[in-house]
């Protein structure tokens, strides 16, 4: 059985399972078909700058590089923060009790969603309290990481009749914007979605 | 990219909206602390792959030998170069196919086909002539945030003076009433937001903030609602369509089997090959 994951709430723990959800399992989904005159088959490819260059699908890889141009390991590469320093991996939130903090609305909304989770209860375990405590609109978060990595996400837990949700996301370069700070208008982009990135029309 | 967006007094303006990128504090280097970069290379293209070798040497025994002689599968002259500026294109055994008709296939949570139509692509409507409305729809924020998952954010931003002061009424009058206010676009203000044309809607509900005499305006974009998926029974039928399959009349639901898949257009332009080729051999069958 997979490990629980273990949240803290005013010094009970509360053992909870994940249940991912995305738009594909609520509403379904929307492909693209797309044929020519003939009424046969055409598929979608990557065409290179050269106009005769045709890439399918896994025909191309990503490759980190020097300023040089030259190929360089992944094995050699070295996480910092923006202040240069070296950074330490963090564990996965499955690996110890995560404690939960109150958060306002604010800063949930100042976060960019990631992966939403419905949370059910581990085997022999009851979320009664936790379930009361987020009853009244309260939201808590705690930082997480599936895997561990090198930076925790942020998890907010939302409850609601239907359940009680985790939504992690990172937060999110929000300005304030004065007077002076006023921005040049950029055309209108009419640039096409690519037909393969269509899964929307079931509002 | 410019929105156009009225005000409580169904005063309009064209203003600026911007993208909200993640925080990102985590960057790469090298191990003399000097900047790496990802660049997206070419490990092969379509005539070097196996049905394009199969043209020329039909059979596998061959082909193997052909990969430990002479490698054809590799172009030594292009595979690794850097890619930039691709572009995409509908491919058909003859090559590049420039006129094309696409169909959605729409599908159920459970992978059954729902509908099959020809595709629309609908046309952006946050910059028309038509400004996006300010329906005095508030959400409470702590009711907003329990109903949807907000999918994505932009931010909107002042061009000059004028709609500075604009913008900064709209984000006090959100601030105070600590609400999200839902914008919808079109003349009677029953559409949701596309930013591109042929691009996903979205639920917008937009959001202010004031600090001292600043502003911040976040237009939260929502296509899901925060709730779980039904359970989906045995049979990969959903239990929705289920009790509605069950509670039809008997003639009902062959009236229903026997609707053609696309629900627009001829019939005839939807057929995928398989169908048309099939008619076309009956036919041959019958003149016979």
């Amino acid at each position: 059985m997979a490990k629980p994951l273990v949240l803290s709430l005013d010094g009970e723990e509360f053992p909870v399972k994940l249940a991912k959800i995305d738009r594909e399992r609520l509403y379904g989904s929307v492909t693209v078909e797309a044929f020519d005159e003939h009424g046969d088959e055409v598929f979608l490819r990557v065409l290179a700058y050269d106009g005769k260059t045709i890439i399918d699908k896994g025909g191309t890889a990503l490759a980190t590089v020097t300023e040089q141009g030259d190929s360089i390991p992944r094995n050699r590469l070295i996480a910092v923060s923006s202040d240069g320093e070296e950074l330490e991996p963090v564990p996965s939130s499955f690996s110890a009790p995560n404690l939960l903090e109150r958060a306002t609305v604010e800063d949930y909304l100042s976060h960019t969603v990631k992966s939403v989770y419905a949370l059910e209860a581990a085997e022999e375990s009851e979320l009664d309290h936790l379930r009361d405590s987020l009853s009244d609109g309260r939201i808590y978060k705690f930082p997480f990481s599936y895997r561990g990595g090198l930076e925790y996400d942020g998890a907010f837990l939302i409850g609601n009749k239907e359940g009680i949700f985790m939504i992690v996301g990172q937060p999110a370069v929000l300005k304030f914007l004065k007077l002076g700070q006023a921005v040049v208008l950029e055309p209108t982009e009419e640039q096409e979605v690519a037909a393969d990135d269509l899964d929307f029309d079931l509002l | 990219m410019p929105i156009n967006i009225s005000n409580e007094k169904q005063r309009d303006a064209v203003v600026a909206m911007e993208g909200v990128r993640p925080k990102r504090d985590v960057r790469y280097v090298d191990e003399d602390m000097n900047a790496v970069f990802n660049r997206r290379l070419l490990k092969t293209d379509v005539s070097h792959e196996l049905p394009e070798l199969m043209k020329k040497l039909p059979n596998f025994e061959d082909i193997s030998e052909a990969l430990v002689d002479a490698d054809p599968e590799i172009d030594t002259e292009n595979f690794g170069m850097f890619l930039t500026e691709t572009s995409r294109v509908y491919v058909g055994d003859g090559g590049i196919v420039h006129s094309v008709e696409e169909f959605e296939v729409v599908t159920n949570p459970d992978g059954t086909e729902r509908e099959r139509r020809p595709r629309k692509k609908e046309p952006q409507n946050i910059n028309t002539d038509v400004p996006l409305k300010w329906t005095g729809k508030f959400i409470k924020k702590p009711d907003a945030v329990k109903r949807f998952v907000f999918a994505g954010k932009k931010q909107l931003a002042h061009i000059n003076g004028l709609t500075f002061d604009f913008l900064y009424e709209i984000a006090k009058k959100l601030h105070e009433e600590d609400s999200l206010l839902l914008l919808r676009a079109g003349e009677h203000r029953d559409r949701p937001l596309v930013m591109n044309r042929g691009g996903k809607p979205y639920n917008a509900f937009l959001e202010g903030r004031i600090e001292g005499d600043s502003y911040c305006l976040i237009l939260h974009l929502s296509n899901m609602e925060l709730k779980r998926p039904a359970p989906i029974e045995d049979d990969r039928m959903p239990a929705t369509a289920k009790r509605k399959a069950s509670a039809e009349p008997e003639d009902k639901k062959k009236l229903t089997r026997a609707k053609p898949a696309v629900t627009e257009h001829d019939v005839a332009d939807a057929e995928p090959k398989k169908i048309k080729a099939a008619k076309k051999k009956a036919d041959t069958k019958t003149r016979k």
